[in-house]
């Protein structure tokens, strides 16, 4: 009997506090990236596919109050809180692009730890590609070059070793030298 | 003498000399807000110890002070006189508005009783409203214009002067 | 007494090291033998006043005498002693301090070494030495002094960086890493040296290798145990996030390695003298790089524990060694240059040049898109960043390229090869890469990078260990037993060619590690409470509870955690959030179980005050210890390149080779 008393008791609070939970937020309302990127261009995602992408994306997020992680490595609850925000705009069927402009548009590009393929920014990706355009020209130029250098002095000593010598080793060139004679 | 080399060898070191030498001096965790000069980001936030909703849009036609700061964050500490001696003074001209940057509300009420409390401070939704003004730290510190434009942004504590000159940005 | 005492030290130690660099470069001018020893002893004397001045920092810290300013910033009551021991270089000034021990050390071994030898090239190499001993000695007499008297000493300190007294890994990390970065030095003299003579002997390419092997050796190994410390103490689950400081210890040894292949054509071929130069002192300017990068607060990282004003000082001495370098090499380049030619591009000599297209490739790219970021700040004053995935996707192929060449390199023949003999060396390690590749496939991995580097890693894998036994065949072959094969062709003569391949073998298996770590991972983030279990892949993981301990300098709050696998108990393991008094948040240490297959990596990420519920991430990467043991190996293989000859080589080579027509270990 005062079992079920208790019981119906508690349910009743229960009750009271969740009327209470669910009166309270009316009228807060957070920054929300509607009010930014518009509306969602993309189709809402669930279970595995949300979490994967909410992975992908938190890797190429910079935690504003770390040093230089990203905010899919970062314990912090800065990081924690971004993560949370971009699965909630996949789960409303926000699109990758829309994310990144939604916090860019707060921390400009420093929250990208992808640089955008745009003005300046172009010379990073372009560089190193232009640098192995270079490298390959000037190696095969020195290649060329060498190929068609004169045959060194001792000639006759290095020809004569054969061409295919596992060992490494500038002694056995000496002794090479002094037992064919050749002390150039 | 090589010509190339020696070409090639000072473009590189020269670059790279420049950049290291305009790179010195400057602070990696500063931020450059691209708010600056946008209407900030809308909001209604719940206050601490009151409970009351606090819609940003009812200080329109005002200039807002508003102030991320925690208790955990001793600069915070450092900057609190300055804003609520301020904030008394200039009360009816300017609104001053402080968030809570991952801190619990009773530690923040409990601060406040203490330490002298002038204006109302929000409690943000899991860190939204933060994101949104793209805080990188506290305290950090937003001036919106009457027009609830941002007009400027202030990283670490404020001394009088830092607040004085911002504000008369804000009112401008 | 003892700030009294090391200010001493050091003000002598600069001293010593500027006139003894003076003396040492007007010897080297004169030819003057007399000059070259004064030279030798005052190299000794420099060595001598800054080991003795660290000394005297160590007694200050170990006892505790908080009137020398460094102690009273690092030093505490509480840490244990080997805390306060290492804490020597938990901080600018003492590391800087450590740094003048390390060259100290260094240029002391260095000119004993060469007491007899290369009398040509020593006296400018000793000046070089002796020129960087005495900006580290003006760094630490000056901007960086840690021997300053403190007026009033207080009763005790705050003791050093908790992050640094919160794992074990943290003591080995620092002296391998300033070991690998204050190494380059050394051979760096040498090659000025090489560079002010206008020429580069036959006999000086050894002792250069060697001096650069060395340091190459401790970098290596540093820069694992920094990706290891990452992974333990971090708590993400990873090892490498290209975080500017890690990059900077990447840089010299992505140089390093180049110059070391290079070396080998110079050897063989009498060529690119003057590129293995120039990769040289490349390294060295490289580490001067990543010192300021480290210490001048210019760059943000998980690793910059320590800011400060010495970062234009070193800006200074950078420009300094990078100008006289560029109008050295710019000077000589052209006498080193083309004594040698080669025969073919399709061969080894055109594989090492590839490979040093690749490494300087790789170098530039991680160079760019660490300092982008301040030349777009420089250029538009707008913040931006380049990170992980910017890295990621260039270095990804470049990684996959090195390891191609890691297989067909070894595999073609030096010299002018005919296409039946390319067909016969190329084609047979096609199986190694087939089978890599299906048993990759087979276990799940997906990602085609890394199916990719598995093909190339099997087929590079297949050409290593030929390459690394065939000598041992041959000699069996020719009758010799397994036992003496092996010891003459691994251990005695062919040791260099055989600590090559051992090298190389780790390579392989860290580069396959890396790829295939970090493309299948599982990962899960849960919520416990007390009792409760979770599964992931096949471990079950229960959450039993928390304990509080109480430990002198940390109060530990710790999360006990049983795993076990198919039903069957195999660990509790024991993830950490550490509160230091000094720390306003607690740091968190993760706690791995680790097996050969894969590890079991959980992180708390969060602890609610009543220790009944915790939040856990938890990580299982397959392959990860593969990345700590390889890179071992290479550090043994480093290791066995460079112990000396034992034997003369004469009497080595005569009682083996009747003549030299049958010196080739490969029959015709």
């Amino acid at each position: 009997m005062s079992r079920r008393m208790a019981v119906i008791l508690m349910l009743l609070g229960l009750a009271a506090i969740t009327a209470i939970a669910q009166q309270d937020p009316q009228g807060v309302k957070v920054p929300d990236a509607e009010q930014f990127v518009g509306k969602p261009k993309g189709t809402p995602l669930t279970g595995d596919d949300l979490t994967r992408k909410t992975q992908d994306i938190a890797a190429s997020l910079r935690c504003p109050v770390c040093q230089g992680l990203a905010i899919a490595d970062s314990p912090s609850e800065m990081a924690t809180n971004m993560k949370g925000q971009v699965r909630e705009l996949l789960a409303r069927g926000y699109t990758q692009e829309q994310i990144f402009s939604y916090f860019e548009r707060s921390y400009g590009q420093f929250v990208l730890l992808k640089p955008k393929f745009q003005g300046v920014n172009t010379l990073v990706w372009v560089l190193p590609v232009l640098a192995l355009a270079l490298g390959v020209i000037i190696v095969f130029a020195k290649i060329r070059n060498l190929e068609k250098a004169p045959e060194p002095k001792n000639a006759a000593a290095e020809s004569a070793a054969p061409a295919e010598t596992p060992e490494e080793d500038p002694y056995l060139a000496r002794v090479r030298k002094l037992v064919k004679g050749d002390n150039s | 003498m090589n010509r190339t080399v020696l070409l090639i060898g000072i473009v590189i070191t020269a670059a790279l000399l420049v950049v290291l030498y305009f790179g010195l001096g400057k602070d990696p965790q500063h931020i450059d807000s691209p708010l600056i000069g946008r209407l900030a980001p809308s909001f209604a936030l719940k206050a601490v110890g009151s409970g009351e909703t606090i819609d940003l849009a009812r200080y329109r036609g005002k200039p807002v002070v508003l102030n991320f700061w925690a208790t955990w964050c001793r600069p915070c500490w450092e900057e609190h006189p300055t804003l609520t001696a301020t904030a008394k003074s200039v009360g009816d001209q300017v609104q001053f508005v402080g968030v809570v940057f991952q801190d619990d509300e009773s530690k923040i009420v409990d601060f406040l009783r203490e330490r002298g409390w002038a204006y109302p401070t929000l409690v943000d939704e899991k860190g939204k409203t933060a994101i949104a003004y793209g805080v990188g730290g506290v305290p950090e510190t937003f001036f919106l214009d009457r027009k609830g434009n941002i007009v400027a942004k202030f990283e670490g504590p404020m001394s009088p002067q830092d607040l004085e000159v911002n504000l008369a940005k804000a009112m401008k | 007494m003892n700030a009294t005492l090391g200010r001493l030290l050091i003000l002598g130690s600069l001293l010593v090291s500027t006139t003894g660099a003076v003396l040492a470069y007007a010897a080297g001018a004169k030819r003057s033998r007399e000059g070259l020893r004064w030279a030798q002893r005052f190299a000794y004397a420099f060595s001598a006043m800054m080991i003795l001045a660290t000394l005297v920092m160590e007694v200050a810290l170990v006892t505790h005498d908080f009137s020398v300013s460094y102690v009273a910033q690092v030093g505490s009551l509480t840490t244990p002693l080997w805390v306060t021991i290492v804490s020597l270089w938990s901080s600018l000034e003492g590391s800087i301090l450590f740094w003048g021990f390390v060259l100290a050390l260094y240029i002391a071994v260095a000119t004993w070494l060469t007491r007899n030898q290369h009398e040509e090239y020593m006296a400018y190499s000793i000046g070089t030495w002796l020129a960087c001993a005495s900006f580290f000695s003006f760094l630490i007499a000056g901007p960086a002094n840690p021997f300053l008297s403190v007026p009033f000493p207080p009763v005790d300190g705050p003791g050093p960086n908790p992050l640094l007294q919160n794992h074990i890994l943290m003591v080995a990390h620092p002296p391998f890493l300033y070991l690998g970065y204050v190494g380059m030095t050394i051979p760096f003299g040498f090659a000025t040296a090489a560079l002010l003579r206008g020429r580069l002997g036959v006999a000086f390419i050894r002792p250069i290798r060697t001096a650069l092997m060395l340091p190459w050796i401790f970098l290596t190994i540093a820069i694992m145990l920094g990706g290891w410390w990452a992974y333990e103490v971090l708590g993400w689950g990873g090892y490498w996030a290209w975080d500017p400081v890690e990059n900077a210890s990447l840089l010299p040894w992505l140089t390093a390695t180049a110059a070391l292949h290079s070396g080998v054509v110079m050897e063989r071929r009498g060529v690119l003298k003057g590129w293995t130069i120039t990769l040289i002192q490349g390294s060295f300017l490289l580490t001067i790089l990543g010192t300021f990068m480290t210490r001048s607060g210019v760059f943000n990282s998980v690793h910059s524990f320590t800011q400060s004003s010495i970062g234009p000082t070193i800006l200074v001495f950078l420009a300094v060694i990078l100008l006289g370098s560029i109008a050295l090499l710019a000077a000589r380049i052209d006498s080193l240059e083309a004594e040698g030619r080669i025969e073919g591009a399709v061969s080894r000599e055109g594989m090492f040049l590839l490979n040093n297209l690749l490494f300087v490739l790789f170098t530039f790219t991680v160079l760019i898109g660490t300092v982008f970021p301040l030349v777009v700040e420089a250029l538009r004053g707008k913040q931006m960043s380049v990170g992980r995935p910017y890295f990621d996707s260039m270095v990804v192929p470049v990684g996959a390229a090195l390891v191609f060449l890691l297989g067909i390199g070894p595999a073609l023949p030096w010299g002018r090869a005919s296409r039946e003999q390319i067909k016969r060396s190329l084609l047979p390690p096609i199986i190694g890469g087939v089978v890599l590749l299906v048993l990759g496939y087979a276990l799940g991995a997906r990602n085609g990078w890394t199916l990719l580097t598995l093909a190339f890693g099997g087929y590079a894998a297949q050409v290593t260990l030929g390459e690394m036994w065939r000598p041992v065949v041959q000699r069996m072959k020719r009758g010799e037993s397994l036992m003496t094969a092996t010891v003459q062709a691994q251990f005695n003569r062919g040791r260099r060619r055989f600590a090559s391949y051992v090298i190389h073998a780790g390579a392989v298996i860290v580069i396959i590690a890396i790829a295939v770590s970090s493309t299948t991972r599982t990962q899960r983030e849960v919520s416990l409470a007390k009792g409760q279990s979770t599964t992931i892949g096949a471990y079950t993981v229960t959450f039993l509870g928390t304990d509080i301990r109480n430990e002198p300098h940390r109060v530990a709050t710790v999360a006990r955690v049983a795993i076990t696998k198919d039903g069957k108990p195999v660990e509790v393991v024991e993830p950490r959030m550490n509160q230091y008094a000094a720390m306003r948040e607690p740091i968190g240490t993760p706690a791995v179980h680790s097996t050969l297959a894969g590890d079991l990596y959980v992180s708390i990420m969060n602890l609610d005050g009543s220790g009944q519920n915790v939040g856990l991430l938890l990580l299982i990467t397959p392959m990860v210890s593969w990345i700590w043991i390889a890179v071992l190996l290479m550090g043994l293989g480093g290791i066995i390149s460079i112990i000396p000859h034992r034997q003369s080589s004469f009497a080595a080579a005569s009682a083996s080779e009747p003549s030299p027509a049958t010196v080739a270990e490969t029959p015709a």
